[in-house]
């Protein structure tokens, strides 16, 4: 499919524009070489602009700021480098020998030569195929998303989420903000597989998780209006009478991600297959290199697995190609094992859970919370944090370095209740929003608690809400007594509530969410 | 099984169809594809590929690793074909 005239030549080729490919091309660009930087939207940042939550990890990995304004920031800084031409509205078509990438834009057809060719292609959703799956209203949680985030558009105001990896738990939670009610959380395996924070957010929101459960029909007419549920007892069998039907007008299924690999497929690229990464990947050294020498990969299409990890892999596979092609400098070595350190740190931890459930229960690990004596003193941070993910920006958050993590970065907080003076800066810095702070010291029947809340309307001083534990259960009606704005825009709610509820308190209502 | 239950959105293919190729004779995506274009509508097999594969899998005994997608032929993305009428 070659035509004629003028073939243009980079050093370096990067196919798509999310974290991968804008941490690729700006690693590659910064190092000196001629960088293209390609992406078939007219935007950049991949799935980035479309999350709205905070992120884990630590520092190094900008764990607190939410996705979209890291989808800005390195925007910018990749227009701004002047080696690197920026290709938006620009569809790879194809790939060719000699690393010749077609690519077609504004409906004309054109070549680029490249040196190295870095593909940071991403992912596609997965399906589930049960009767009606084809009715409109059933939709994959990454076009909801879309929808939701980038257009504004909310296609349904009923949802059952089938899935509850971290796509499912974090889409049903912005399905909340954005005004919905989420009538359940379907998973069929025991557990659920995103991190448990994202699950306790929608927990204490009174969203129901149904486990061991999936769908089994969608009905309708002319578009979704219930779906039928039912669960499977430990053999795998169904569960006799469990079939339940959910009146609903969207159902969204958040079931995985496979990689979307056909350029590398095309270029001749030697596969893995592994269920855990999406299923059938191009195989990669630690240097991102596949089988196609010149040929990269970095992001979800070297494997799903997350953002983060998708940066350190671009700039990891740019170091190697831009070494490869004599650019590197001094520091390179360095930049790269500073990189290859991070990916580890963001894949270590076992995710293990510290007690017996693995739900958070809003009972507290001992070095969590204060005692009886350091309650009645004053405001005490309470943190909710039972499970082994890799963050730490509590830690960083405390001005009186009143929380510790160290390292590994996937430790559990640890809290000296004595050094902590309540102060509430820890409250919106965690992603979890696991934090809440609790005043026991005001005289009287009542306390005051702090939380974070995320959702509309926000609530002004003088209000009543629900004040709800981690289960979703209201405890009590609360009165608010003062809204600040903490950090990455989140409201920091204090609630004047009875004192034998304060220390079971995890978050507010301000109206009931689930119809 | 759902008899009537589309696996392939795009070319409007049955999962009864999809059983009865492989039944047939039908051991590859590939196959499958020739046999009932499942996966060579607008969406290239993007939303059906897992599900035709587990499908194989349950049908044929082979393991999900061998069921390989479609040969990767360019474009692998809709492209006007006056896109190469221009010449750059």
């Amino acid at each position: 499919m070659a035509n004629g005239g003028p073939v243009a030549q980079v050093d370096v080729a990067v196919v798509g524009a999310g974290p991968a490919g804008l941490s690729a091309a700006i690693e590659a660009a910064s190092a000196g070489s001629a960088v293209a930087l390609i992406d078939e939207n007219l935007w950049a940042g991949g799935q980035l602009p479309k999350q709205i939550h905070q992120f884990f990890g630590s520092r190094a990995h900008r764990a607190g700021e939410r996705g979209y304004h890291i989808a800005q920031r390195l925007a910018a800084e990749a227009v701004s480098l002047p080696n690197l031409e920026w290709l938006p509205d620009t569809v790879a078509y194809g790939i060719f020998p000699g690393l010749r990438l077609g690519l077609a834009h504004s409906g004309v057809a054109r070549e680029l030569a490249a040196r190295s060719v870095i593909l940071c292609t991403g992912a596609s959703e997965k399906s589930v195929a049960f009767p009606g799956w084809t009715l409109p209203g059933v939709m994959g949680a990454g076009a909801l998303q879309t929808l939701v985030n980038l257009h504004r558009v909310l296609p349904g105001r009923r949802v059952l989420m089938l899935g509850a990896g971290n796509v499912g738990l974090i889409v049903s939670y912005q399905l909340l903000q954005a005004g919905a009610s989420v009538v359940a959380v379907v998973e069929p395996a025991a557990c659920v597989s995103g991190y448990e924070v994202h699950a306790a957010k929608l927990r204490r929101l009174g969203v129901p998780l149904l486990l061991r459960s999936e769908v089994a029909e969608v009905r309708g007419k002319e578009s979704v209006e219930s779906a039928v549920v039912r669960s499977r007892d430990v053999l795998g069998d169904v569960a006799a009478h469990s079939e339940r039907e959910f009146a609903v007008d969207l159902v969204c299924l958040a079931v995985g991600l496979s990689p979307l690999a056909e350029l590398a497929w095309m270029a001749g690229c030697e596969f893995a297959y592994e269920p855990r990464l999406g299923g059938h990947f191009p195989q990669h050294g630690e240097d991102l290199q596949t089988t196609v020498p010149g040929l990269y990969v970095a992001g979800d299409l070297a494997g799903v697995e997350e953002a983060s990890i998708a940066m350190e892999q671009g700039k990891l596979a740019a170091i190697s190609a831009v070494r490869s092609l004599g650019f590197a400098g001094a520091g390179t070595s360095h930049r790269r094992a500073a990189a290859a350190a991070r990916l580890a740190e963001l894949r270590g931890g076992e995710r293990e859970f510290s007690g017996d459930a693995p739900e958070a229960t809003g009972v507290m690990l001992p070095g969590s919370m204060a005692d009886e004596v350091r309650l009645s003193r004053g405001p005490v941070a309470m943190i909710d944090c039972t499970e082994c993910i890799p963050c730490n920006p509590c830690e960083a958050a405390c001005k009186r370095k009143a929380i510790s993590i160290g390292r590994p970065v996937t430790n559990l907080p640890v809290l000296d209740a004595d050094a902590c003076t309540g102060c509430g800066r820890c409250i919106s810095r965690c992603p979890g929003l696991a934090i809440v702070v609790v005043d026991m010291s005001v005289p009287g029947d009542d306390a005051l608690v702090s939380v974070a809340h995320e959702l509309l309307p926000r609530p002004r001083p003088g209000e009543p809400v629900a004040a709800v534990d981690a289960e979703g259960n209201v405890l009590a009606r609360g009165d608010v007594l003062k809204v600040r704005i903490g950090h990455a825009h989140t409201p920091v709610v204090t609630v004047r509530i009875p004192r034998d509820v304060a220390m079971r308190v995890r978050g507010i209502v301000h109206r009931r969410v689930i119809t | 099984m759902n008899e009537d239950v589309v696996i392939c959105r795009c070319e409007e293919v049955t999962e009864g169809e999809v059983r009865r190729a492989i039944r047939e004779g039908a051991g590859s995506l590939t196959a499958l594809a020739r046999h009932t274009r499942a996966g060579m509508g607008l969406c290239q097999g993007k939303t059906c590929h897992c599900l035709l594969a587990r499908l194989l899998a349950e049908e044929t005994g082979i393991n999900l690793a061998e069921a390989r997608p479609r040969t990767a032929r360019p474009p692998v993305r809709p492209v006007p074909l006056g896109a190469w009428a221009q010449h750059e």
